[in-house]
């Protein structure tokens, strides 16, 4: 997103996205242009404080490849399934373990956080 | 409709590049230095070779059109494979419905790539849309990242544990030893496995495969062609490819040999327990378990009692990575999908100096590819025979 786009958006910055197909309410994530089900571009995005998912599996980076993380680490990862279906790589933070219900935000660097 | 069989076509000549660590030379090199190997195994006039295929990451701004004015050659057929871990066996089977159908005579096959201080990074910072915007932003982890969460949710759901991983890591680490291709050949223990430091948890060093540069390749051609030019050859028994496999499931357990490996099994018209030798994609020992699961050598969830009652040395109950995989002989990028197909024609023709498997007459090769954002795409298999068996 560019720092124009991010300025616009300031009044609903933070708000967790997720993109909804107005033709076959298919849920989806990552974003992209037309729904992976039936094909139709009519994308919708419903927005909120924080989804609800429940977390599949979780890691522990010890290691990275880009230096401005390495000062982080380790970094908790987990794959969570929303509760509307897609499945999302998040940073994880508290002690949710696989099964567990979380909630996912979107933090200030616009990346998905659960807990 | 079952598909039609391979027959008439066999694979000759496996070459390979040496691997190095890291290489100043760029990956046309690479691929240029496996051309030359083929043309001199073959005994072959660069300019008989009238198909190619290739593959390779570092490549890039460049494909496999690039590559023919950069060699001078003249492909009447010409496929670029960019299904990284699944590159070898698919390249294999377009190579071989290519010489049935009379669209080119002899296919060279090759991947390669090279590998420096930034390759790799570059490489993974842009490897698909969805990596570079929903996966290499959370901590930079690159494939360990993805394939620790699928690691983790697999041992959960079938109770393996980090020394089910690494009976394979050790086994693969001995067959090595007899590799003199392999960059790493030191014996490696269960309890080294162990202790080793996390990487990204449940995967752990040994896990992880070594980035190299390094290239490999093969020829496909008519029997008779292959018979004429005195070179012995490897017939295809069958082979599947299957691409996003289940896309339903929420993560990972299985891949899409499942889908088609009944049919892989009837076109070949044998079962599992006829091969001698079985090659995986190892970038990591839980995928190498998923392949067997996949591929019927066990039942889906079995991997972990599948391993433990089997040994996977070259003399042992299944010999499984002949070569050490790319565990112990390093990830040459693109070349990581050729080497389990490379190794099985070595050790299917005799030619596995230090490491053959007695009587290897028949071997499964199996590929799988492509983490695009949470998965492996690719998954394809191949059951080779020596001709005449
Ligand atoms: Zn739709």
């Amino acid at each position: 997103m560019s720092a124009g786009a991010r300025g616009r958006m300031s009044a609903g910055a933070r708000m967790i996205r997720l993109q909804r197909c107005a033709a076959c309410g298919t849920a989806q994530y990552p974003p992209r242009a037309f729904c992976h089900h039936c094909l139709s571009d009519r994308i919708g995005w419903e927005e909120a404080d924080a989804l609800p998912g429940r977390v599949l599996a979780r890691t522990s980076l010890h290691h990275t490849h880009e230096p401005r993380f390495r000062a982080h680490l380790p970094i908790t990862l987990a794959l969570v399934r929303f509760d509307a279906g897609p499945v999302a790589v998040c940073f994880l933070t508290g002690t949710a373990a696989p099964g567990d219900a979380v909630r996912v935000r979107r933090n200030e660097d616009d990346l998905l956080e659960a807990a | 409709m079952s598909a039609r069989g391979y027959e008439g076509v066999v694979a000759c000549c496996p070459v390979t590049e040496p691997y190095v660590r890291r290489s100043d030379h760029g990956a046309a090199w690479f691929l240029a230095a496996v051309l030359r190997r083929l043309c001199a195994a073959g005994g072959l006039a660069k300019a008989a070779i009238d198909g190619l295929c290739v593959s390779s990451f570092t490549l890039a701004p460049d494909t496999a059109v690039a590559f023919t004015q950069q060699v001078a050659l003249s492909p009447r057929f010409l496929e670029w494979l960019p299904m990284g871990g699944a590159c070898g066996v698919i390249a294999l089977r377009r190579a071989a419905r290519a010489v049935q159908a009379g669209d080119a005579e002899v296919v060279a096959c090759l991947a390669g790539d090279t590998a420096n201080a930034t390759s790799f990074r570059d490489l993974l910072a842009g490897f698909s849309s969805f990596a570079r915007d929903a996966v290499y932003p959370y901590g930079a982890g690159g494939p360990n990242a993805s394939f620790a969460l699928i690691a983790d949710a697999y041992m959960r759901a079938t109770g393996a544990t980090r020394a089910d991983f690494g009976k394979l890591a050790v086994a693969q680490r001995a067959n090595a030893a007899g590799n003199p291709l392999a960059l790493l050949r030191e014996p490696l223990s269960l309890d080294q496995y162990l202790a080793a430091r996390p990487i990204a948890e449940p995967l752990h060093l040994y896990d992880c495969v070594m980035p190299c540069a390094g290239a490999d390749g093969f020829l496909v051609m008519a029997e008779d062609r292959a018979r004429r030019l005195g070179l012995p050859g490897v017939r295809i028994l069958g082979a599947i490819e299957r691409h996003d496999a289940f896309p339903d499931d929420p993560v990972q357990l299985r891949g899409g040999w499942a889908v088609d490996r009944d049919a892989l099994w009837a076109q070949a018209g044998l079962a599992p327990r006829d091969m001698q030798v079985v090659q995986t994609y190892d970038d990591y020992p839980v995928i190498s378990m998923l392949q067997f699961e996949g591929l019927g050598l066990c039942a889906p969830g079995a991997g972990p009692s599948f391993v433990r009652d089997n040994d996977f040395t070259i003399a042992g109950t299944l010999p499984h990575n002949t070569g050490g995989g790319q565990l112990s002989q390093g990830q040459a990028g693109a070349a990581g999908g050729y080497l389990p197909v490379v190794e099985a024609l070595r050790q299917v023709l005799g030619q596995a100096d230090g490491r053959q498997v007695a009587d290897a007459r028949r071997a499964l090769v199996s590929g799988f590819g492509m983490i695009n954002y949470d998965r492996g795409l690719c998954s394809a298999a191949v059951v080779l025979g020596r001709a005449g068996v």
